[in-house]
């Protein structure tokens, strides 16, 4: 007793189902996808509504742009190659053992099921979950299980929805199925015609012997295709687990929004396709090819991998918002890392901390507000150099380094870029300084402070600081910090203490 | 005859439908306070600065306000707490922050850009971009201390903010449990702010000599809308504190 038992999953019509997986405005109109060289482009596939407007396979561009309301788009093998992956990221799902058996514009996947009923139930179940998880990936597709490999193959090709074929029926499956679904040549098919065999049923009941005389040796497998007794040696594909979704427009596109609603339905696929292998989305690429060839390039690097899809849209935004591409957007990319689940365990005495993904996207907000570089933590730099300082991305850590608190200090609150102004000396002393109009008198000074480096290069410094109590002519008193350069001879208020 | 507990009760019930509780005082809400680290403030504020509200610290240059937040952000640091300071004039000194104990790694600085680097589709003053920065940061949570340094705005700019804004701001303060502290030369948020300090200008301490050791500062405080706890002793209004120079605390160490 054979213990085979095969799914054939066959998605019709597969390059119009690509291209309208991720347009979803697009899925309720006629369209047709053109293929071929310039000027002698013609319909290579087409979605159901298309062919209630009198579409057919084969019209050139010029026929088809008489039909009224038929939306035409150009065939893209990377948009195809990109929803194959998802097809077989689904098939995936319910077998690790997939043969790729497409044919056509079909593409057509088989899944060896045997043993999966612990699984999935009977094929009838595991057939409609299959069903129900390629429409979530956006693609309509026919599903036949049967235990011969090519009798599923045929029966998911020839016929719409889900067909289950018990062990003994394949011949009775098959025979009302057109001939024409067997590798016939043109002039095999008029020879079959006019001997009025149509059906499968037909072409299974005619004798061997004599039809091998008249066909070949090619025609015993014909005939043993038609029984539903063919046999196959099974060939599985390892498809390798790359998060990857591309889109190419049919007319390059400006708007941010445009480029959101297609970015949006594919980074709901990356995060629905690591969800089903129980990961997240750690970091996410974008590709934007652009008109003249550039490629603008982006990167998301959430602080946590997330599956948090308005998270990841908000990110990809506002990071699109804050570097938005110098041209035309022709085609788009987005390739994801994945990650293990984000878990934290928080500790019930441990100090509130703001929430990794929303600080995410505060950030990515303030850094559109003030600035990309102007937001972050301030690292001092290992220098003698008075106020010099870098900035670092705001990172939260789960371990926070605990500095002790000592006396209070007094403050600078420094003058950025410091003012340039007119100091008069007196003994080598600062006793008044200029800022604008402004007089103020020296109460107390101390000083000089010298410093100085980098001398050899372009950077170098040579300052004398003074600390100074000053009083304005209206009684007013601060202290502050005046520096000369003396590179360039120069007096600046560089800051005040408070 | 009644007891007085029974005519209370009476009255009470008379007048319930005009005045609840009429003779019965209302519970006094006791609000969470951070201490500052400086003793002599914590003693005139009871305790510290409020949490969950705005805390205005306002005085001239030099008075010492700058210092006394950097402190209070330095205490706050210093139990792990996330800190973050919207700084309008960017006047912020991290070397200051260090010296005077904040652990930099939990501090989120927000420099506001200056008027000359704005671009067409983001025309937003530098008040206009703290405004927008502290309202995010106040929406996102988690952060135990939120400065809005308007030390170096004029107080005509500062003083237009609307009064809405001071209530949002309160309410998101009071919603996240983050101490809003806004460092002013006078009072903005007037109704909404739970404690104004008022610094004085400063008074040298040891002028002679050398080096500059340190500045003695006195605060008054303006205004304390919740008290920790019922006021049974009075507290001096003003108190005076001294902050020493950074390289004199080194020199000490």
């Amino acid at each position: 007793m054979s213990s085979e038992l095969y799914a054939c999953v066959h998605a019709a019509e597969f390059p119009a189902q690509a291209l309208l997986r991720l347009r979803t405005d697009l899925q309720t109109q006629p369209v047709a996808v053109l293929d071929g060289p310039a000027l002698q482009e013609t319909v290579c596939s087409l979605n159901r509504h298309a062919v209630r407007r009198g579409a057919v396979l084969g019209m050139t561009k010029l026929e088809a742009e008489g039909i009224g309301g038929l939306q035409l788009l150009s065939r893209s093998t990377e948009v195809e190659a990109a929803a194959y992956a998802v097809l077989l990221e689904c098939a995936a799902k319910f077998s690790p053992r997939i043969e790729a058996a497409s044919q056509g514009t079909g593409c057509a996947l088989v899944l060896d099921i045997a043993g999966m009923e612990l699984l999935f139930g009977p094929p009838e179940k595991l057939a409609e979950r299959l069903r129900d998880q390629m429409a979530t990936a956006g693609f309509r597709v026919s599903i036949a299980t049967s235990a011969n490999f090519h009798v599923a193959q045929i029966k998911a090709t020839a016929t719409r929805g889900i067909a289950i074929i018990r062990k003994g029926d394949e011949a009775h499956a098959l025979e009302k199925l057109h001939i024409a679904l067997l590798p016939l040549t043109e002039e095999q098919r008029e020879t079959f015609a006019s001997w009025g065999i149509r059906t499968l049923g037909e072409l299974a009941a005619l004798p061997k012997v004599e039809l091998v005389k008249r066909f070949g040796a090619a025609a015993s497998d014909w005939r043993a295709l038609a029984q539903g007794v063919a046999r196959h040696t099974f060939q599985p594909i390892e498809p390798a687990f790359a998060l990857k979704e591309f889109y190419d427009f049919e007319t390059p596109v400006e708007q941010l929004d445009s480029l959101l609603f297609i970015g949006a339905r594919m980074i709901d696929c990356l995060v629905a396709r690591a969800v089903g292998r129980a990961m997240s989305l750690a970091s996410l690429s974008v590709d934007m090819a652009l008109e003249g060839g550039q490629v603008h390039h982006l990167a998301i690097h959430p602080a946590v991998p997330s599956v948090d899809r308005k998270f990841l849209l908000k990110l990809l935004h506002l990071e699109m918002g804050a570097h938005p591409p110098l041209a035309a957007v022709v085609s788009l990319t987005l390739a994801a890392e994945a990650g293990q689940s984000s878990k934290m365990q928080l500790g019930l005495f441990a100090p509130q901390t703001p929430e990794p993904s929303r600080l995410d996207v505060t950030l990515a907000r303030l850094k559109a507000i003030v600035g990309e570089d102007r937001v972050g933590t301030p690292v001092l730099e290992d220098t003698h150099r008075s106020g010099s300082f870098r900035m670092e991305g705001f990172v939260v850590y789960a371990k926070p380094t605990v500095q002790e608190a000592g006396n209070p200090r007094m403050a600078l609150r420094r003058v950025r870029p410091p003012h340039p102004i007119q100091v008069s000396l007196h003994a080598m002393k600062p006793v008044c300084f200029r800022d604008g109009d402004t007089r103020f008198e020296i109460t107390a000074v101390y000083g000089p402070w010298r410093t100085s480096g980098c001398w050899w290069s372009q950077n170098g410094w040579d300052t004398e600081a003074w600390d100074a109590m000053a009083a304005s002519a209206n009684g007013e008193t601060f202290g502050c910090l005046l520096v000369l350069d003396r590179m360039r001879n120069e007096w600046r208020l560089e800051a005040f203490y408070d | 005859m009644p007891s007085a507990s029974a005519l209370r009760l009476e009255i009470e019930r008379t007048l319930e439908h005009r005045f609840p509780a009429a003779l019965t005082p209302a519970p006094k809400t006791i609000y969470e306070v951070a201490p500052i680290g400086v003793a002599p403030v914590d003693a005139l504020l009871e305790g510290g600065l409020p949490v969950g509200a705005i805390s205005e610290v306002t005085g001239p240059e030099s008075s010492g306000r700058t210092s006394l937040t950097l402190a209070f952000l330095a205490k706050r640091t210093e139990g792990g707490q996330v800190c973050a300071w919207v700084d309008a004039g960017d006047a912020f000194d991290p070397e200051s922050a260090a010296a005077s104990g904040v652990s930099l790694k939990q501090l989120l600085w927000v420099r506001c850009r200056n008027e000359r680097g704005l671009t067409r589709s983001k025309p937003w003053t530098r008040l206009d971009q703290a405004l927008r920065a502290t309202d995010l940061l106040l929406q996102a949570g988690g952060f135990a201390v939120i400065v809005l340094d308007l030390g170096d705005m004029e107080p005509a700019h500062a003083m237009r903010i609307p009064l809405t804004t001071w209530f949002r701001f309160r309410q998101a303060a009071d919603r996240t449990r983050c101490s809003l502290v806004i460092l002013g030369k006078t009072t903005y948020a007037q109704s909404s702010a739970a404690l104004v300090l008022e610094s004085a200008p400063f008074l040298p301490e040891n002028v002679g000599g050398t080096v500059w050791r340190g500045c003695k500062f006195e605060v008054r405080r303006g205004r304390q809308r919740f008290t920790p706890q019922l006021a049974t002793s009075r507290k001096p209004p003003a108190s005076a504190w001294s902050a020493i120079s950074a390289w004199e605390v080194k020199r000490r160490a």
